[in-house]
């Protein structure tokens, strides 16, 4: 009874998780007048790759997708180079009394922040150094969205290494420098892809800074173009769906690849013993 | 001198960690750090080795100031409790590490490591990573580390104390005969006293951040400066009996001693003193003894090659040390006599060994 109980409770929560996303895949998949049928076509309808077809010969889908790409990695990129050397001086350096607490939670306030409040200062500032509409400027901007994040993910990570084996490296003749290269850098790795994969991700699916800050074809990322189906005098279901549907497979595929990093990594605890 | 501390204080916000401690170590000396855990002592090692900063005093590493030097620029090599080799490195790699980030070509290193290595009985083991080595197994890897570049001074915090017992005594024995062969000035904290009398050149005891007594094992074994040094150094330890000395006989309940006369011209005016006695300087009967004190066996401890003995006397215990085979039932009357050449008398004011 209590394993029944489990089972449905999982299934249950699958239904919820996954239902939209076999929606939003059946949507891509079916023509128009399918798309609308009532009762619903759950699982019985003749699937068409037309859409698909159609946001691939649309040649700004491709550059969309080529602008997400280099924001969120470069966004991760950077975020990750600052956040670990910021959180590995926090945890190690001698600070005054509680400085290093006062100032880890100083730079995780900046995320409790709700964005929109942060969106006219950024439109301005961005405008005044001429970086609207412009990739430089969303990387700027998820750079900044990503950072409080790496700091304190990677200040967990940094302050469960034995501080020993640092030491015992300064000692061999390491500077600090190389014992955050060659000593914490590859023992905090695990803890690092997990959170490479979480800014990934929530660059990826930024929306609101993009859809504000970048309003060109040039500039503008996935999540904003496909928003861009909504138009005057249609919805396109169809090719909506398709390139939602493209969206996400970067996302799952990284996420499957990073899989094994991120459960150690959040376990934490990743080279005790 | 190789190694000189002059004047060293170190603060930990309103706590003394050291106060004014000086020390020297001549070329290739073993000196032993000793005392109980939170008396400075690893705190000396970390300001030797520049993990640490003291707040006064003064460094010195075959004559150069090296107090503010960075770890790396002051060519210290040090082993720590827990061996804190690098775990994603192998054997070879791990020991090898001093001399990759001197930048020494490829072929030099991996030579060292391997002579280095096969010194240490690691040869095998060079392509392991550290998680599949044994306790004993690290602790040779951290040694190895830490002989490779040669070093100016050899600093060991604890070494063996994660190992068990049995190893530890080879342990030891080994560690001693390498120091002895690298001739390299060493710096050893622990607070087993059995470590520091086997492997020490000199012992320096340190309790409360002040430096008690530096001298040789068995200096400190005979001469105790003070009462802390005699209740540290001894296993068992000394047995300490505080009471006072009234018209040249010293007395406490269920006891009265009277010193030699050499004792008691050094005691002088002085009143409330401790008898300081070695359970090896006692000597113990079954039977009554004219001028033997008497006092209760409490509980007997059968070594195979001596017995132990620990007789309460009124308040206190008094252990000594009794050939193999002596035995005594619980509870049973015994008499004892303390040796009284044997004797160290302490001032109970001042801690101070009365000489």
């Amino acid at each position: 009874m209590k394993t029944l109980a489990k089972y449905a409770t999982a299934l249950l929560a699958m239904a919820l998780a996954l239902g939209p996303i076999y929606w939003l895949i059946t949507i891509s998949l079916k023509t128009e007048l399918d798309q609308f049928a009532s009762p619903p076509l759950w699982f019985r309808f003749t699937p068409t790759f037309r859409h698909y077809t159609a946001i691939f010969s649309h040649d700004v889908f491709g550059r969309y997708f080529l602008n997400s790409v280099i924001v969120s990695t470069c966004s991760t990129l950077i975020a990750l180079v600052l956040g670990l050397p910021a959180a590995y001086g926090l945890v190690r350096f001698p600070w005054p009394r509680d400085w290093s607490q006062g100032i880890g939670f100083w730079i995780l306030s900046n995320r409790m922040l709700p964005p929109i409040v942060t969106i006219i200062p950024l439109f301005l500032m961005l405008r005044e150094i001429h970086l609207l509409n412009s990739l430089a400027g969303l990387i700027l901007v998820d750079v900044a969205l990503n950072l409080p994040f790496v700091v304190w993910m990677m200040r967990g990570f940094v302050e469960d290494l034995p501080r020993e084996i640092e030491e015992a490296a300064l000692l061999d003749g390491e500077s600090r420098i190389g014992v955050l290269l060659r000593i914490v850098l590859p023992l905090v790795r695990p803890g690092l892809a997990a959170t490479a994969v979480f800014c990934l991700i929530v660059a990826w699916n930024e929306f609101l800074f993009a859809l504000i800050l970048s309003q060109t074809e040039s500039a503008m990322t996935l999540p904003v173009g496909i928003a861009a189906h909504v138009t005057q005098y249609e919805i396109q279901w169809g090719a909506m769906s398709a390139a939602g549907v493209v969206a996400m497979l970067p996302v799952l595929i990284f996420a499957a690849a990073a899989q094994r990093y991120f459960v150690r990594g959040l376990s934490l605890g990743a080279i005790k013993g | 001198m190789s190694l000189r501390l002059e004047n060293i204080t170190k603060r930990f916000g309103v706590k003394d960690a050291l106060r004014g401690l000086t020390l020297e170590a001549g070329e290739g000396e073993f000196v032993v750090l000793l005392g109980p855990s939170g008396c400075g002592k690893s705190t000396l090692l970390r300001i030797i080795a520049g993990l640490e900063e003291p707040d006064e005093g003064v460094v010195r590493l075959r004559g150069r100031d090296i107090t503010r030097l960075d770890p790396r620029h002051r060519d210290v090599a040090m082993v720590f409790q827990g061996y804190a080799l690098y775990p994603h490195m192998t054997i070879a790699e791990n020991i090898g590490y001093p001399m990759r980030v001197r930048r020494r070509p490829a072929p030099e290193i991996s030579a060292e490591v391997e002579r280095i290595g096969a010194r240490l009985g690691l040869a095998h083991l060079l392509r392991n990573h550290p998680r599949q080595l044994s306790g004993g197994e690290r602790q040779r890897v951290a040694l190895a580390r830490a002989i490779i570049r040669r070093p100016q001074a050899f600093l060991m915090d604890e070494p063996l104390s994660n190992l068990d017992a049995r190893l530890r005594v080879d342990m030891r024995a080994e560690l001693k005969h390498l120091q002895h062969e690298l001739s390299v000035v060493t710096l050893y904290v622990t607070h087993d006293q059995t470590e520091a009398m086997t492997l020490a050149s000199r012992i320096a005891i340190i309790k409360d951040g002040l430096l008690q007594q530096y001298a040789t094992p068995s200096e400190v074994y005979r001469r105790p400066a003070n009462l802390s040094v005699a209740g540290f150094v001894g296993s068992p330890s000394m047995n300490l009996l505080p009471g006072v000395i009234e018209s040249g006989v010293f007395r406490r309940a269920g006891l009265s001693v009277e010193p030699t006369p050499e004792q008691l011209a050094a005691i002088g005016a002085r009143r409330e003193i401790t008898l300081g006695i070695r359970p090896e300087d006692i000597d113990f009967s079954l039977t009554s003894q004219p001028s033997w004190t008497e006092a209760r066996v409490w509980v007997t401890e059968d070594l195979g090659n001596e017995t132990l003995l620990r007789l309460a006397l009124d308040d206190v215990h008094v252990t000594l040390r009794a050939p193999a085979g002596v035995r005594a039932d619980f509870d049973s009357p015994g008499w004892f006599r303390i040796r009284r050449e044997q004797i160290h008398w302490f001032d109970s004011k001042t801690t101070g060994a009365i000489r």
